[in-house]
């Protein structure tokens, strides 16, 4: 056994693990089997030594990197905080803040309260301003009216017949135009819905879905049944809306929250 | 990560309501008193908005493809604040006091899990907002004209000192000097002009501190700060299809934008806009929208009021009135205006036939301070 007869001769020396590995035992006399026992003694006791070395080693390296870790954190916020606050400043800080929050609050629904009730007034001012004239207008018509005696045949000034008369052609023109206007309006959605449909027919991928839905029958619009699915197909649109929009979908808790 | 465990943690701090993001803006002012002065004086808003922002954050936190676009639009958006790199460690470490302080059960392995997502935040945040940086934070604009149309609508005409880029339809976050760090959305009511001018249609809201500001305070010769542009409701450039535009009370503006983009850009197309008011005192912008109908041939406009029988408008839900004049089926549709108006009406041209994916809309309530992690500018 050179290599641990070489080691036990230099205890400082510390035992490394290729002197482990090198290591050969001597074997004991013939009479008892196996290595001598002082020599493995003496290795192990070495052995156990040099283990529990490298344990206090260890814990005491952990604790100086603990130091500096804190120590290293310290100065990073030192640099910006001398020291953290104290719970009494900050209870007297929050304390002032909500003071402060209050008094704002306060201010804010006293002049909510005085607008809306000014607004109030004000509304029902012009309300009635506006029911007043209305009535002294109908009080004055009928009034010319009884005076004039008849409706039109009545024998009028030529000037005030005319202007009546001038003025119920307007209000028939008027009327007409806007009949007008709206048979014509519901005339060219007609046209643009048919349109749409024969294109979708050419080309059926190309067609948006729910231009095809006035298709159904008018009964399975109103169903009860269909009334579900819309409610489900509205959820899922909106949902595809926002996200085509800006970024992610908007969820209902969010919404409300900020 | 342990996600599962950081979520038990938000948890235990968002239960406590109001007193986690009390702690943590208390701490974040005490330790950085210069970030105070970025917040307006009254925090019961803001309180409400970090945390349900960082809930939204914290729920998405697996699923980062959908979370990095929103990071990244917050981080942009924060450059208005005044919002530097320098102040996202400060709110990290606030952040981390609190979640420490609300729940008994902290570890270093929390604490190393939390700091590790809010740095990869953080610096999501800080690339997209230096990333923006050739542009400024902010624009300053000056009012050149105040008009006030109804008790409570005033019409302003903003001239931006720089250069301002935005699309028709789009909103605008703005401050004003009288109502510091208070920001709200609103929609110019034209496409970009040659000569910058933005309309601004601002209705006051009783009890509101910017709207009111704006309508009651503000005049000509003020100066107003904007924010980037944000918002969805925007006319295909490669669509020439007819439009149907409804608009109930303020959601005039964008319709007037979107109108205003066809005239000036076109491609030509019948545009119908049907403009919905409570009664017609309501009905503020009628004289230029009038002007705009004779101009315009391929324009029709029509009102409908419906809480003013004395009117000799149309009477009725704008909706209502919307589908008393053709099913639509083949029109592009916008529509913008208050929450149960656009839905009344979506419900409405959906149950007519028409396609869904051809219905856009914006929900304008009464006051929008901001868009929330969804990018919606809607309250």
């Amino acid at each position: 056994m050179t290599n641990a007869q070489s080691g036990s001769e230099s205890v400082e020396r510390r035992l490394t693990p290729a002197d482990l590995q090198s290591l050969r035992f001597t074997r004991a006399a013939m009479l008892r089997p196996g290595y001598v026992d002082t020599e493995v003694d003496r290795v192990m006791s070495r052995l156990a030594e040099e283990l529990s070395r490298h344990i206090t080693e260890k814990s005491a390296l952990r604790d100086r990197v603990r130091a500096l870790e804190a120590a290293l954190e310290g100065a990073v916020e030192g640099a910006a905080v001398p020291q953290p606050p104290s719970e009494q400043a900050l209870r007297i800080l929050s304390a002032a803040q909500q003071t402060a929050d209050n008094y704002v609050a306060e201010a804010e629904e006293f002049s909510r309260q005085m607008t809306s009730e000014a607004r109030a007034l004000y509304e029902e001012a012009v309300r009635q301003a506006r029911e007043n004239a209305g009535a002294i207008l109908q009080a004055a018509q009928e009034a010319a009216a009884k005076i004039g005696g008849g409706i039109t045949v009545a024998p009028r000034s030529d000037e005030q017949r005319s202007v009546a008369e001038l003025q119920e052609q307007v209000a028939y023109l008027r009327t007409f135009g806007q009949a007008v206007r709206v048979q014509l309006r519901s005339y060219f959605e007609a046209l643009i819905s048919d349109v749409e449909t024969e294109w979708g027919r050419a080309d059926p991928a190309a067609l948006p879905q729910a231009v095809a839905r006035p298709a159904l029958p008018p009964g399975q619009e109103t169903g009860g049944g269909s009334g579900a699915t819309f409610v489900g197909n509205t959820a899922a649109e909106s949902r595809s809306d926002a996200d085509a929009d800006v970024g992610p979908p908007a969820t209902a808790g969010s919404r409300s929250s900020t | 990560m342990d996600i599962p465990a950081m979520r038990a943690n938000f948890a235990k701090a968002a239960a406590t309501g109001d007193e986690a993001p009390l702690y943590f803006y208390s701490h974040l002012f005490l330790s950085h008193p210069e970030t105070r002065q970025m917040f307006p004086v009254s925090m019961a808003h803001q309180r409400d908005r970090l945390f349900s922002a960082l809930g939204d954050v914290v729920a998405r936190v697996d699923d980062v493809d959908a979370l990095v676009p929103i990071l990244q639009q917050l981080g942009r958006d924060h450059r208005k604040f005044g919002t530097l790199a320098a102040h996202y460690p400060a709110v990290g470490a606030s952040l981390l006091a609190t979640l420490e302080h609300f729940d008994e059960h902290w570890s270093p392995e929390l604490a190393k899990d939390w700091s590790e997502a809010y740095t990869l935040v953080a610096e999501v945040m800080t690339l997209a907002a230096g990333e923006a940086a050739h542009e400024p934070a902010w624009w300053e604009a000056d009012v050149v004209g105040h008009e006030r149309r109804t008790i409570d609508i005033a019409v302003l005409q903003v001239r931006p000192r720089a250069h301002y880029d935005y699309l028709a339809g789009q909103s605008v976050s703005l401050e004003s000097d009288l109502r510091p760090r208070l920001w709200r959305y609103y929609s110019p009511a034209n496409a970009p002009r040659p000569d910058g001018l933005i309309e601004i249609h601002v209705k006051a809201r009783d009890g509101g501190p910017v709207s009111s500001a704006l309508v009651r305070q503000v005049g000509v010769g003020d100066v107003l700060r904007l924010g980037p542009p944000i918002g969805h409701l925007a006319l295909d450039p490669e669509s020439d299809r007819d439009l149907l535009l409804i608009a109930g009370g303020m959601g005039l503006a964008p319709m007037k934008a979107l109108v205003d983009q066809i005239a000036r850009k076109g491609p030509p197309r019948r545009v119908d806009l049907f403009i919905g008011a409570r009664n017609e005192d309501q009905a503020y912008d009628r004289a230029d929208v009038r002007r705009l109908e004779r101009e315009k041939p391929w324009l029709t406009v029509t009102y409908a009021v419906s809480d003013d029988k004395l009117s000799s408008l149309e009477q009725g839900n704008v909706g209502e009135v919307v589908m008393r004049h053709g099913p639509w089926l083949s029109r592009e549709v916008f529509i913008a205006g208050p929450g149960p108006m656009v839905s009344d009406t979506e419900t409405r041209l959906e149950q007519a036939g028409g396609p869904r994916q051809r219905i856009h809309s914006e929900v304008f309530a009464p006051s929008r301070p901001g868009p929330s992690l969804d990018l919606e500018v809607t309250e």
